[in-house]
C-alpha cells in the first residue's frame, strides 16, 4: 500500500473538517478525491503530508508512519498544491532548478531532471522567463514541474487546474495520465467531476470531511437508482402531456422548464425509444435529442441531495 | 545542500528590489539629506577670527600697555582679533557695512561701539571689561604700593587655573555625528526585512513557498539557518556600502578603530536580521501587518536615538535610561559614538553585550516558534 490512512479525525474548534476518514491508495493508481470546496480534500492531503496536526488517526505512505521529519518518505514524495508555490524572483529553469536541488544532490541528475521537468510541461520556450511574465496556465505547470522533476514515487496534486484555460488543463491531464504511465502513484482532489472521472481509476467522493462513496467510476455509479437521461429540446408541452410521460414504465422522473423535457430512467432501463414514440404520436415540436449515462454529479445528488457545484 | 540553498537565497533577495531598496538604496538617500542639512553644524561651532577696527587716535598711541595686549591677541595661530587700526569716520563706515564687528575708542574710560548684538560682539565687550578692570587694579595697587610692582605683573602672568580640561579622547566634538550614527543603526535594524522574510518563506502557515519547503526533505531549522546566513550576507554588504559612502562620500568621521567599527555594523545586522524573524514569527497577521510594525520599531528606536533631533537622545538617557538599553537603535549608535570619543573599552563593552543580548533572546523566541513541525490550520 502506498498511503494507508484510518481514521483520520481533523477539528477546528467545534468544525469537524475531516471526520473518521479512511483511505487506502495501492501502488500504479490514479486516486481522485472528489468534493465540493470545504468538503475536506485540502485538510486531509495535508494531515496525510504531515503539514497539519490531526487529532485522531493513524497515516502510513510506504508503508511507514508519516512524520514532519521522516525525510527517508520525502524524498519520494511529490506535492502540488492548490495555490502557486513559486519564488517570482526566479526564472522558470532556476525555480525547477531550486525545488529540485532539494531532493537531488547529484548536479548532472539534477540537471537531466530539470531539463525532463521543463520538457514534459511544455515550457522550453519559457525557461528566462520569471514567473510574473506566465500566463494562469503556464504558471501551473511551472507550479507542476516544480513539484514532479525529482521523480518522485508519490504525486499529490491538489487542484492543480483551478483558473486554467482549457488548453493548460487538457496538457495537465494529459500529463498526469502519463507520469501515472511511468510509475508514479497520484492523488488527484478536484471538485471537476469531468476531471476526476476523465482520469482517476478510483474515486473517493467526500462531503462535509466524511466519505459518502469509494469506488471505480462505474462502480460509484451502479450505486445509484439512475439510469440514462434523456433531453429533449421540446416546444409546448402540456402539464397533461407531462402527467401522461410519467406513467411510462421505468421511469425515474421527469421535469419540463426552458423548452427542455429532461427524462431520467431507472437504473439499467431504456426509454428513449418510448419516449420518442410519444413526441411523435403527440405531434409535439421538437430540436435536438440526446442522451447520457449518469455522472458522478448524480451519483452526489443522489446521495447528498445536493448538486456537486454548489 | 548549503551551497544550493545559499545561492539560490542569494539570487533571490538580490532580486527583490523592494528590499534593497529599504535596506540599501533609502538609507543612502537619507544619509545624503542628512548631509545637506548638517553640513553647517560642524562649521557653527567652530571659534572664527573676530573683525575689529581700533581707532587710530592720540589716546590709544599713548596707551602702549594696550597696544601690547591688542596685538598679542591679534597674532599667532589661535588670534582672537583681525585688527585694523583706522580713524573714527572710517571705522563707523566699516561697522556699518559689516566689515567689522565693532571698534574700540582707547581713552580713558575705553568704548567699544558694535550696531548689533551678537557672540562676537560680546567677546569684544567681555575683553574690554577684563581689560579695564585688570588694568585699573593694577594702577591701583601700584600706586597705593609701587614695591609691589615686580609681583603683581609676575602675579598677573602667571595666572593660575584651578580648574583642568581633560580630554577622553583625540576626537573632534561633533555634533552631527549623533545624527549619522543613529542613521547607521537604523539601516542595521532595515535588516529586519531580511529577517521577515525568510520566516515567512519557510513557514507553511505563512506562505505557499513555506509549505511546499516543508514538504522537502530537507531540515527545517537547517534550511532556515542557510537561508537567513544569505540574508546576514546581504544585509552586511549593503552596510558596508553605506559606511564606505558615509566615509568616504561625506567624509563622516569613524575615528581610528575602523575594525571595531565595522564588528558592531556586523552585530547590528545580526540584531535586525533576529528583530524581523521574531516580529515574523510571533506576530499574527498579514507580511504588510508585520513590516509595518518592523518600520514603525525601527522609526520609534530612531527618533528615541536622536535622528530626528539630537537632544531627544540626551532627555531620553537622562530620564528614562531603561528605555535607552532596551532601544537597540540607541545602543547600536551609542557603541559608534562610544568607539568615537573615548579611549576605553568598558562603554562599548558594555553595548555589545546588550546587543548580543537582544539577539539571543530574539533568535532563541524565533527558534521555539519555527521549531514547531506541524501547524494547527494553514
Amino acid at each position: 500500500m502506498i498511503v494507508n490512512v484510518n481514521n483520520l479525525v481533523k477539528r477546528y474548534g467545534d468544525l469537524t473538517a475531516v471526520d473518521h476518514l479512511s483511505l487506502h491508495v495501492k501502488e500504479g493508481e490514479i486516486f481522485g478525491l472528489l468534493g465540493p470546496n470545504g468538503s475536506g480534500k485540502t485538510t486531509t492531503i495535508n494531515c496525510i503530508l504531515s503539514l497539519l496536526k490531526h487529532d485522531k488517526g493513524m497515516i502510513e505512505i510506504f508503508d511507514k508512519k508519516m512524520a514532519p521529519d521522516a525525510y527517508d518518505i520525502k524524498k519520494d514524495i511529490g506535492v502540488i498544491m492548490q495555490n502557486v508555490a513559486v519564488f517570482d524572483e526566479l526564472t522558470v529553469r532556476e525555480n525547477i532548478d531550486y525545488f529540485c536541488g532539494l531532493y537531488i544532490e547529484d548536479k548532472a541528475t539534477k540537471k537531466k531532471l530539470v531539463e525532463e521537468a521543463i520538457d514534459f510541461v511544455g515550457l522550453k520556450d519559457f525557461v528566462k522567463f520569471y514567473p510574473k511574465k506566465l500566463s494562469g496556465g503556464l504558471l501551473r505547470r511551472l507550479n507542476i514541474a516544480c513539484g514532479i522533476a525529482h521523480k518522485p514515487k508519490l504525486i499529490i496534486l491538489d487542484e492543480p487546474t483551478v483558473a486554467v484555460d482549457p488548453q493548460s488543463r487538457n496538457k495537465i491531464l494529459e500529463g498526469i495520465v502519463e507520469l501515472n504511465r511511468q510509475g508514479a502513484t497520484i492523488i488527484y482532489t478536484s471538485h471537476y467531476m469531468e476531471e476526476v472521472e476523465q482520469i482517476c481509476s478510483r474515486i473517493m467522493i467526500l462531503d462535509h470531511g466524511k466519505i459518502i462513496a469509494e469506488g471505480t467510476k462505474e462502480e460509484l455509479k451502479n450505486m445509484i437508482s439512475l439510469g440514462e437521461k434523456i433531453t429533449v429540446e421540446a416546444y409546448g408541452i402540456t402539464d397533461k402531456q407531462i402527467s401522461e410521460i410519467k406513467v411510462i414504465p421505468n421511469l425515474h422522473s421527469v421535469t419540463y422548464s426552458d423548452n427542455n423535457l429532461v427524462v431520467k430512467s431507472n437504473k439499467g432501463k431504456n426509454n428513449l425509444e418510448n419516449i420518442l414514440d410519444y413526441i411523435r404520436k403527440n405531434a409535439i415540436n421538437f430540436g435536438r435529442i440526446y442522451s447520457e449515462m449518469p455522472t458522478l454529479n448524480d451519483v452526489f445528488l443522489e446521495i447528498t441531495g445536493t448538486e456537486l457545484r454548489d | 545542500m548549503f551551497i544550493h540553498i545559499f545561492r539560490y537565497r542569494l539570487l533571490t533577495l538580490l532580486r527583490d528590489r523592494t528590499l534593497i531598496f529599504w535596506t540599501m538604496i533609502f538609507p543612502v538617500i537619507l544619509a545624503t539629506l542628512f548631509n545637506l542639512t548638517l553640513r553647517n553644524i560642524g562649521e557653527n561651532e567652530k571659534f572664527n577670527i573676530i573683525d575689529i577696527a581700533i581707532v587710530d587716535d592720540a589716546g590709544y598711541q599713548e596707551n602702549t600697555q594696550f597696544q601690547q595686549t591688542i596685538k598679542e591677541l591679534s597674532e599667532g595661530e589661535e588670534a582672537m582679533f583681525n585688527l585694523i587700526l583706522i580713524d573714527e569716520d572710517t571705522s563707523k563706515d566699516k561697522l556699518l557695512t559689516g566689515d567689522i564687528a565693532g571698534y574700540i575708542l582707547v581713552d580713558d574710560t575705553m568704548k567699544v561701539v558694535i550696531n548689533q548684538s551678537g557672540i562676537n560682539q560680546s567677546i569684544i565687550k567681555i575683553f574690554l571689561d577684563q581689560y579695564s578692570q585688570t588694568s585699573s587694579a593694577i594702577t591701583n595697587i601700584i600706586m597705593e604700593n609701587p614695591s609691589a610692582m615686580s609681583d603683581v605683573l609676575s602675579e598677573v602672568d602667571s595666572r593660575e587655573v584651578f580648574s583642568k580640561e581633560v580630554s577622553v579622547s583625540d576626537a573632534k566634538p561633533d555634533s552631527s555625528l549623533t545624527y549619522f550614527y543613529s542613521l547607521i543603526a537604523m539601516a542595521c535594524l532595515y535588516g529586519s526585512f531580511f529577517g521577515l522574510r525568510e520566516v515567512t518563506d519557510i513557514q507553511a502557515n505563512l506562505s505557499n513557498q513555506g509549505a511546499r519547503l516543508n514538504m522537502a526533505p530537507v531540515h527545517k531549522l537547517k534550511s532556515f539557518l542557510y537561508r537567513s546566513m544569505a540574508s546576514l550576507s546581504i544585509q552586511f554588504v549593503e552596510m558596508l556600502i553605506l559606511m564606505a559612502y558615509l566615509r568616504f562620500g561625506l567624509g563622516i568621521d569613524f575615528g581610528s578603530k575602523i575594525g571595531l567599527v565595522i564588528l558592531t555594523v556586523f552585530v547590528g545586522s545580526i540584531v535586525g536580521i533576529a528583530m524581523g524573524a521574531f516580529i515574523g514569527a510571533i506576530v499574527k497577521g498579514n507580511e504588510n501587518s508585520k513590516v509595518g510594525i518592523c518600520i514603525g520599531a525601527t522609526m520609534t528606536g530612531s527618533f528615541l536615538a536622536g535622528m530626528m533631533v539630537g537632544d531627544i537622545k540626551y532627555l531620553v538617557d537622562k530620564n528614562l535610561p531603561i528605555v535607552s538599553l532596551l532601544n537597540p537603535v540607541n545602543v547600536l549608535s551609542d557603541s559608534f559614538y562610544a568607539l568615537y570619543y573615548y579611549d576605553n573599552y568598558d562603554r562599548y563593552i558594555l553595548n555589545i553585550m546588550i546587543l548580543i543580548g537582544f539577539s539571543v533572546v530574539f533568535c532563541f523566541i524565533t527558534y521555539l516558534i519555527l521549531r514547531r513541525k506541524k501547524y494547527a490550520s494553514i
